[in-house]
């Protein structure tokens, strides 16, 4: 009767622990949406495809982010850096902020995963 | 005795006016419910779910951020500032795979010159105590140098627009921003915007002084 009524609390802490990790990533995985969409969607456009509001004042096109070809050729390293210092830091456009100072080191991790959820694709290895 | 008198009531009325205007502009920003869209007592929207919900610009602070003289101009006839809207993505659609913006609203007040002067009075006195002032240090404005650091080496124009030269529109607009802000303010919200509003879509760079210096100096002459 122990036994049972112990096994049947251990199913359900199991149960609870699934749900809570899966509710962390899922808040996660919003909230990485919900940087791109107030940081990013300015130049890289609402679509992710570099067609944003801000797109045709600058001199160079913002990175399609749907493009697997383009993205699979970053790795994901170059693209947190460029997140957070900006393009210039890997020899890329000064149009591209760094987002350091605003967004946190997970925040920025979390929008590279984002960003590979747009693209489909995985870094470069 | 009479004029001794007249004269101690009017410097009585001189005194008390300032403190007397503020409290009509008060009850004018209550009466225009300009706390409707305008978020008239902080903190500045701390979530982005938040910051979706601004339709104007946070005024807890407008008399560290603006220049009255130009405040008491813009309550009686508003302009855009904003091309792109107070958040940009309350204004922007799909056009193909292109982002355009939609009519953003526009502030509604057109106060007379009076009833201006009175609100931006009131607005004066909503400040952040803890906001350095003095800061800034007029000088030669060195335009060519500026337009390197602020369209070259940092891009601001990719989200503001430069007088004559264009730019973004997912930011308020340089044009007047010299008669629009307190170059204090300016100094401070380009060292820190975090500090301004928290989930601000504007990086953060480590300026040195003069480089600030430079900015701001520029900025006061953007017209």
């Amino acid at each position: 009767m122990i036994m049972t009524r112990l096994a049947s609390i251990l199913f359900f802490a199991i149960l609870a622990v699934g749900f809570l990790g899966q509710a962390d990533v899922a808040v996660a995985k919003e909230k990485a949406a919900d940087n791109y969409s107030l940081y990013c969607v300015q130049c890289h456009g609402s679509k992710g495809t570099g067609r944003g509001i801000n797109a045709p004042a600058l001199s160079v096109q913002p990175r399609n982010h749907t493009s697997a070809k383009d993205m699979s050729s970053l790795t994901d390293e170059s693209v947190f850096k460029s997140i957070k210092e900006g393009g210039v830091a890997v020899g890329k456009s000064t149009q591209m902020p760094p987002w350091g100072g605003i967004l946190t080191d997970e925040e920025v991790t979390d929008l590279v995963k984002h960003l590979r959820g747009m693209c489909k694709c995985e870094g470069k290895k | 005795m009479t004029r001794i008198l007249a004269l101690a009531v009017s410097a009585l009325m001189a005194v008390a006016a300032p403190s007397a205007m503020a409290a009509d502009g008060k009850a004018l920003v209550e009466s225009n419910k300009c706390g409707s869209c305008h978020k008239m007592v902080g903190p500045s929207a701390q979530t982005i779910a938040e910051v979706m919900k601004r339709k104007a610009p946070d005024l807890f602070y407008a008399g560290s951020k603006f220049n009255k003289d130009w405040l008491v101009k813009y309550i009686q006839s508003p302009t855009t500032l904003r091309a792109g809207g107070v958040v940009y993505l309350n204004s922007i659609s799909l056009n193909g795979e292109a982002d355009v913006v939609k009519d953003p609203p526009k502030c509604a007040s057109k106060l007379s010159a009076g009833d201006a002067a009175a609100v931006a009075d009131y607005l004066m006195t909503l400040k952040d105590a803890s906001m350095k002032t003095g800061v800034f240090k007029p000088g030669k404005v060195k335009k060519a140098r500026a337009r390197v650091v602020m369209m070259k080496d940092e891009a601001c124009n990719a989200c503001h627009v430069f007088p004559g030269k264009g730019g973004g529109i997912s930011c308020p607009t340089f044009e007047g921003i010299g008669e629009r802000l307190n170059p204090d303010w300016m100094y401070s919200f380009i060292q820190d915007p975090k500090h301004w509003d928290p989930k601000v879509w504007m990086a953060k760079r480590d300026f040195d002084d003069a480089t600030l210096q430079l900015m701001v100096n520029f900025l006061m002459t953007a017209d």
